[in-house]
């Protein structure tokens, strides 16, 4: 084959003279059918005759016995095939037949007559022509698909990418069943039952729960929403989050500042203090302000705590002075600062009056203003005027120290003016404690109070982060800050609640409001949160407040906090209503990337007509309606159905743009398209050739073509299910945890998402040399911790981002030397293919010829004399020599050579893929094998020399044909032939790159087109 | 607690509890027809009747001095806080003794509180952590045969914030736990807890999204050809289906209904509440009470919960003379005024089981099917003490739980006297085995 022979995107498929030239396998064919028949309808005429002629005869002569009317054996029925076409239809039974009449399997040796070579090699060249007759003359078919619901899988990756978290709604859904090629991806084995739709409302039911509504729009949570406490826990991390992403360590600024200062010398001469900022990834506003106190040479404030700085802050670089070395200056002058600045730090009195609680919130509320006044002054008070009496025992004492000459103190306080204003004593407050308390110990208790007021007993937010805001944050992170903020009052009622709260506590532990005047403002009073009950309790309190000695700080401190909370109160309410039809627009945002295209008019409108319908008829309030709507657009054919892949007749058609965007995503991703290729779609260049092969390649970047290395490799490899695996005996395998099964899961989806990245030979699978590893795995497999600490952690997609958490995963490129590397000692093979308290040669073979190379092995019959479950319990035998007997038998001969021994090379595995040299009866295992074709070898390398070199073709095959068949989402049917042919040309020519399979397939006419579900084959 | 039961609980309760939610379509209830209330229930299973659970909660401990029974059956003899209790008192248990472990040493009020029906060890901070409460086992087991599997109702706003002690005020609102995270709404609205119980709310939402997506699914019918039309018109049928179900749950529901009212003449009839929060504690009580008789008589849900007054509550009582709040009044708990607000708690039990011992059911009443617990969360409010706490029950559960007993386990090892055994013991009687539940391992000798 002639690499670049395939570059054009166009590819004629349907040139017969291509195939001729180029597929070798097509050759007996045409050299059988003289070119004078090529013509369609006299090569049908050919081979009816050549049927009538040939093939009938060897059926009742051969086959008919035990496969006819009379007798099925292995449930085969192969009478009534009257003519070329009834064996086209039933292609995939007469695919065994070919494979069995080939191979000399069938007839059995021991059968009575046996057809001559001649007849049985005119047997095999009918079939062959049959099926290539049929293949070519339906070519590029993209074959009968149906309308299908999403698998579980697909249904939970959906579901992550439209809420951005992942509930995994299906987890008690039972166990996709699938289809005969293996996946669980077709309309074939889809099926839909009212119990699953149960499930399906259920599930939906579970995503609203998630469901928070906010004042732009609307998100989900990581946890169900569904309490006041959820909704605090949620808007609460959402802004302790954002404020510990923030850079207010000053040591980074100190550092920057220091990096800028000698950016030549450091080998960045041109860069800017903005770029700087940006590299050392400090806020480019607060380094300037940092930089210029730094560099000032103002005289007048050049003294106290900023003529220490200065001192502090390193010199230039040197042999002596690498940056490692400034990095600990700046540290230190970090926490000079910080000492410093606390004890500055201005006090204030609690404010409280007569029979009143000071833990009450007027007053807390007016103590936490106070501090977020004054957090870029100080106390001028806390200065030391003078020589001390004695020297200061401790630096931050004298540091405090200011000389008494009128003229050198007033430098010295403007000094420290700066120096406040500057660094101030916290850039935002996150924890409160209630601040009254004055027992020290008692405060120390109260942790962990998130963005609290510090009021007694009740609920109540206060926001402290000026510094933060004016020093650090840029303009649109003020605005996400505002925004967080807003939607905290919004989303819990906090301001409602507060109030609430206030108005048990004023009557309770503060016995402030327990006279009759006060009764009208209870809790229970509907309406007691209302403008004209606020204003009214404000006037009764106030009056109270007069009586019982309230100064003028005290009444305005009061009449204050009534102001305030009535103007939080009714921004809620306003706020909660005019953000109603910003919901239903989210809704039909969220229907648009739910149903994965653009809704039509008629769509839009009737969702909106639907809620309305909720609201009015229905009697839902707003959330519950929006609740509904969501659940709606989730039980909608249109979203839990592949709708794209259905067609609307029997004629093929090209998939739409949005149709295509689909397939895409869900044969890479197995979930939604993301909004780029939704854009491309909708822009109508996703179908242009160039466009779709740059989108693929980025897709595979992705970190969701998870979704493909788990969902395709884990069906074909058999190992989708193993994080349940519960076959492993946990008390004779100790080290057997739920990690490590975690751990032996994952190995395989690194390896293969590596493979998929970096685009490497499909061979890697047989024999790599590396695998990938955590820490876990790493222990089993005996590859010593010195070896981890020095890698790199992989930053792939196979970790799944935020989806996994498996520790940090490692490739180790000489896996080899610890008897790893590629697919075939993985332990997750190992561990699956052994029954637990001993291997097994045969089912480990028998995954290796069945999954990897695709061998078709007929079921065991039923009466199989089972061999002992322990291997200690194995008597005088070595396993292998009890399977040796077994293959005496005749009946179990015929298959069982084909893999027993193929098995036999993995015995230096143990039952979860230990390495061993002896088993678990204590006798020494060997690994020696003869393999199927006479091949010898020894263990895995043995094996894998004798797979390249003779079943590599085989292997190729096999996943050219499971690939295909997982993303068409279907079983392959005869005219894919000639495109798993081109697969494997095309693959051959791009030196065996993973990718290149998937190019063949997107731009296949079977991927890019779409007919109904009936049949055109041998019609 | 077990996480099983975390999760099966947070399952079932998330979507199912209170303000319509929606009820949960898992389908083996909708093919799985409560025994009593199927067509033959004429013919036999009468003697089957369904076992009730409900717990009353009140706050901050009892008048230590009125708070005892003595002798047994009908001589037994009650202080004056249990006056009310007087003409029930031979189906009412007295228990003295038992105790939350968790609750003692870490603090008063809230960590006394949020664990009062779960026996869970419970986390300070902005963490809420505590474990899956007994109602919400029961109703994660049982639930599956009633139209709401729980009712969780409250007479006092949650309220949030942080005590002192640095336990969150969440757990001094909420006594149901879902899992160790979150408790379950609760409803203090009587009106929408009327709603949620006999509107089958939930499942209506259910059906009128389904009916709309068989629509849309019957005109993509209609659009497509016929091969890809099989598995949309499993779809189709699937969702029918479904839809025929939950008509036939809300038939069966409403037969029951109907049943119920032959059977007994005097059944529960109400009327909705008003819209609101009634402004008299005692309304809001009674309305309460009467939400979960008739809920308990129709079979609407056998299990429910009732936080008559929060921990540190704010209500007050100007109908009994006291003018001091609950909490406050607490604190002088050897007073008049705290001995008649003991005694007017008393009364809710004994209003709620006078209702229910009202109603006939087979030769008994619903009372004698149902048990109440009556619970509180410290013996003494002026000494925060929790090394007991006063407890009665009413009802005979089905003739599983003896009646007019006093029990006192106050002089047993701390290993026998846990409130979590008795909460084993109840599940257990109620068909719900389990080896063990918070904090105990073995069901309450003696009961």
């Amino acid at each position: 084959m002639k690499p670049g022979y395939l570059t054009s995107d166009i590819r004629p498929w349907l040139d017969i003279a291509r195939h001729i030239v180029y597929g070798a396998a097509f050759l007996t064919v045409f050299m059988l059918m003289s070119p004078t028949v090529r013509a369609e309808d006299s090569a049908a005429k050919v081979l009816d005759r050549e049927f009538r002629s040939t093939v009938i005869p060897f059926l009742n002569a051969y086959c008919l016995n035990c496969h006819g009317t009379d007798r099925q054996e292995a449930k085969l029925n192969l009478s009534g095939y009257t003519s070329a076409g009834t064996v086209a239809s039933s292609h995939q039974v007469w695919e065994i037949v070919l494979e069995r009449i080939a191979a000399k399997e069938m007839p059995p040796e021991d059968a009575q007559r046996q057809p001559t070579a001649q007849h049985r090699k005119a047997v095999v060249a009918w079939i062959h022509s049959a099926r290539e007759y049929e293949a070519r003359r339906n070519a590029g078919d993209p074959g009968p698909v149906l309308a299908r619901r999403l698998s579980n899988a697909e249904y939970n990756s959906s579901i992550r990418d439209l809420t951005g978290i992942d509930i995994r709604p299906t987890r008690t859904f039972p166990v996709d069943p699938a289809n005969a090629a293996g996946f669980d991806n077709s309309g074939e084995s889809l099926a839909m039952s009212p119990a699953l739709l149960g499930k399906y409302l259920d599930a939906s039911r579970e995503v609203v729960e998630h469901l928070v509504l906010k004042p732009d729009g609307i998100g989900f949570a990581a946890h169900a929403v569904v309490t006041d406490t959820d909704r605090d826990r949620y808007c609460v991390k959402r802004i302790v989050e954002f404020y510990q992403r923030q850079p207010t360590d000053l040591a980074d600024y100190f550092f920057a500042a220091w990096q800028f200062r000698f950016r030549e010398k450091l080998g960045r001469g041109p860069e800017t203090l903005q770029q700087t900022a940006a590299r050392t990834g400090v806020s480019e506003k607060y380094l300037k302000s940092v930089w210029s106190l730094l560099v000032s040479q103002d005289r007048q404030i050049s003294v106290g705590p900023i003529m220490r700085l200065q001192d502090l802050w390193p010199g230039a670089p040197s042999e002596t002075l690498q940056p490692a070395d400034a990095r600990r200056e700046c540290e230190r002058m970090r926490d000079y600062t910080v000492a410093l600045r606390s004890r500055l730090r201005p006090r204030f009195r609690d404010m409280t009056i007569e029979g009143s609680h000071v833990g009450s919130q007027p007053f807390v509320l007016w103590k936490n203003r106070q501090y977020v006044a004054h957090r870029q002054t100080y106390d001028r008070d806390i200065l030391q005027v003078g020589e001390a009496a004695s020297p200061a025992v401790n630096m931050l004492d004298a540091a405090l120290r200011v000389p008494a000459d009128d003229v050198e103190r007033e430098r010295y306080e403007a000094a420290f003016g700066r120096f406040c204003s500057v660094f101030p004593d916290a850039f935002y407050v996150s924890e409160r404690g209630r601040d009254y308390v004055q027992d020290s110990k008692k405060l120390m208790g109260e942790k962990g109070r998130l963005l609290s007021a510090g009021f007694h007993s009740m609920m109540g937010y206060f926001r402290d982060d000026r510094p933060l805001y004016d020093m650090i944050l840029d303009t649109a992170e003020q605005k996400e800050l505002d925004a967080l903020w807003r939607e905290l009052d919004f989303v819990t009622r906090a301001p409602m609640r507060q109030y609430s709260g206030f108005l048990w506590f004023e009557r309770t532990d503060s016995r402030y409001m327990r006279e009759p005047q006060f009764d009208f403002a209870r809790p229970e009073n509907q309406d007691a949160s209302s403008d004209r009950m606020i204003r009214q309790l404000n006037t009764v309190y106030v009056e109270k407040a007069r009586r019982t000695g309230g100064g003028d700080v005290e009444i305005t401190a009061i009449q204050h906090y009534f102001h305030e909370i009535n103007e939080q109160i009714r921004w809620v309410e306003k706020a909660r209503l005019e953000a109603e039809p910003g919901h239903i627009q989210a809704v039909l945002q969220f229907a648009d990337r739910a149903w994965r295209r653009a809704l039509s008019k008629t769509e839009r409108k009737d969702l909106i007509k639907y809620y309305q319908i909720l609201r009015e008829q229905d009697g839902l309030n707003h959330e519950e309606a929006i609740q509904d709507l969501i659940v709606y657009v989730l039980m909608s054919p249109h979203f839990c159905f592949r709708m794209d892949m259905a067609g609307s007749g029997s004629e093929r058609q090209p998939l739409t743009n949005d149709e295509l965007a689909s397939r895409l995503s869900y044969f890479l991703w197995s979930s939604i398209p993301d909004r780029e290729l939704r854009h491309l779609a909708a822009s109508g260049r996703l179908r242009q050739p160039d466009v779709l092969q740059a989108q693929t390649k980025r897709m595979l970047q992705d970190e969701r073509i998870r979704g493909l290395a788990t969902e395709f490799t884990g069906n074909w490899l058999g190992f989708r299910r193993f994080e349940e695996h519960n076959s492993v005996d946990r008390v004779r395998f100790p080290v057997f945890t739920d990690q490590l099964r975690q751990a032996m899961f994952e190995e395989p989806i690194h390896f293969i998402v590596d493979m998929i990245q970096q685009d490497r030979s499909v061979f890697a699978f047989l024999d790599a040399k590396h695998t990938f590893v955590n820490a876990t795995l790493a222990s089993h497999y005996g590859i010593p911790d010195e070896r981890l600490e020095t890698l790199p952690a992989v930053a792939s997609a196979a970790s799944g981002g935020t989806f996994s958490a498996t520790g940090p995963w490692l490739k180790i490129d000489d896996a080899n030397v610890y008897g790893r590397g590629g697919l075939l000692p993985m332990s997750v093979f190992l561990t699956k293919n052994a029954p637990g308290l001993r291997t097994s040669p045969v089912k480990r073979g028998y995954w290796v010829a069945r999954h990897l190379l695709g061998e078709r092995i007929p079921p065991p019959p039923p009466n199989v004399p089972e061999l002992p479950a322990d291997e200690s319990r194995l008597g005088d035998l070595t396993l292998r020599e009890a399977l040796a007997r077994h293959r005496d038998n005749k009946s179990c001969s015929g298959c069982h050579q084909r893999f027993d021994t193929i098995g036999l090379a993995f015995e230096g595995y143990g039952p979860v893929g230990e390495r061993r040299t002896k088993d678990l009866g204590g006798r020494p295992v060997s690994t020696d094998a003869v393999f199927p074709g006479g091949q010898e070898g020894t263990g895995l390398h043995g094996l894998q020399t004798y797979l390249r070199q003779h079943r590599q073709d085989e292997f190729l095959n096999n996943l050219c044909r499971k690939l295909l068949s997982f993303a068409l989402g279907r079983s392959l049917i005869l005219s894919d032939d000639l495109l798993v042919h081109d697969m494997r040309v095309k693959l051959e020519a791009d030196d065996y790159r993973f990718g290149s399979l998937i190019e063949s397939i997107v731009t296949s006419p079977q991927f890019l087109n779409r007919r109904s579900g009936g049949h055109s084959e041998g019609q | 607690m077990h996480r099983p039961h975390d999760q099966l609980a947070r399952r079932i309760s998330r979507r199912t509890v209170l303000r319509g939610a929606g009820v949960t379509l898992a389908l083996p209830w909708l093919e799985s027809i409560p025994a009593w209330s199927t067509e033959s229930s004429d013919t036999g299973a009468e003697d089957r009747f369904p076992q009730r659970f409900a717990a009353l909660f009140m706050a901050c401990g009892v008048h230590p001095d009125h708070w005892w029974g003595k002798g047994s059956g009908s001589e037994m003899e009650l202080s004056r806080s249990l006056a009310p209790m007087e003409s029930l008192k031979t189906k009412m248990n007295v228990i003295e003794g038992l105790f939350n472990k968790n609750s003692t040493g870490v603090g008063i009020h809230p960590g006394q509180t949020g664990n009062i029906l779960s026996g869970a060890s419970l986390q300070k901070g902005a963490e809420l952590k505590g474990g899956i409460s007994v109602d919400q086992v029961l109703a994660s087991r049982l639930g599956q045969e009633t139209a709401q599997p729980s009712m969780v109702l409250g007479c006092e706003q949650p309220i949030t914030g942080y005590h002192e002690t640095n336990f969150s005020m969440a757990y001094s609102s909420h006594i149901s736990w879902q899992n160790a995270t979150s408790p379950v709404p609760m409803e203090v609205y009587p009106s929408l807890a009327f709603d949620s119980l006999f509107d089958n709310r939930g499942s209506r939402r259910n059906q009128s999204v389904l009916d709309r997506v068989r629509e849309e699914a019957a005109s993509l019918g209609r659009r497509t050809s016929f091969g890809d039309r099989s598995r949309l018109d499993e779809y189709l049928t699937s969702v029918r289906e479904v839809e025929k179900r939950i008509e036939r749950q809300r038939i069966q529901q409403n037969k029951a209904a109907d049943r119920a009212k032959h059977r007994g003449a005097s059944v529960v009839t109400m009327k909705r509440p008003d819209n609101g929060l009634p402004e008299d504690i005692r309304e809001h009580m009674r309305l309460m009470c009467d939400v979960i008789a008739l809920a308990f008589q129709t079979d609407k849900t056998r299990v429910g919960t009732l936080l008559l007054c929060r921990d540190i509550s704010g209500l007050f009582y100007p109908f009994l003379g006291v003018r001091n709040a609950h909490h406050s009044a607490s604190h002088n708990d050897r007073s008049e005024d705290w001995e008649k607000i003991s005694r007017y708690y008393c009364s809710q039990l004994a209003y709620l089981a006078g209702r229910l011992d009202a109603m006939p059911e087979g030769d008994g009443t619903v009372l004698d099917n149902s048990c109440l617990l009556w619970v509180n969360n410290m013996w003494s409010g002026s000494r925060h003490d929790s090394t007991k706490v006063p407890l009665l029950t009413a009802g005979g559960l089905g003739g599983t739980l003896k009646t007019g007993r006093v029990l006192d386990y106050s002089g047993e090892d701390d290993e026998q006297r846990k409130l979590c055994s008795l909460y084993l013991s109840i599940m257990n009687r109620m068909g719900v085995s389990m080896d063990s539940f918070g904090d105990a391992n073995a069901q309450l000798a003696g009961l």
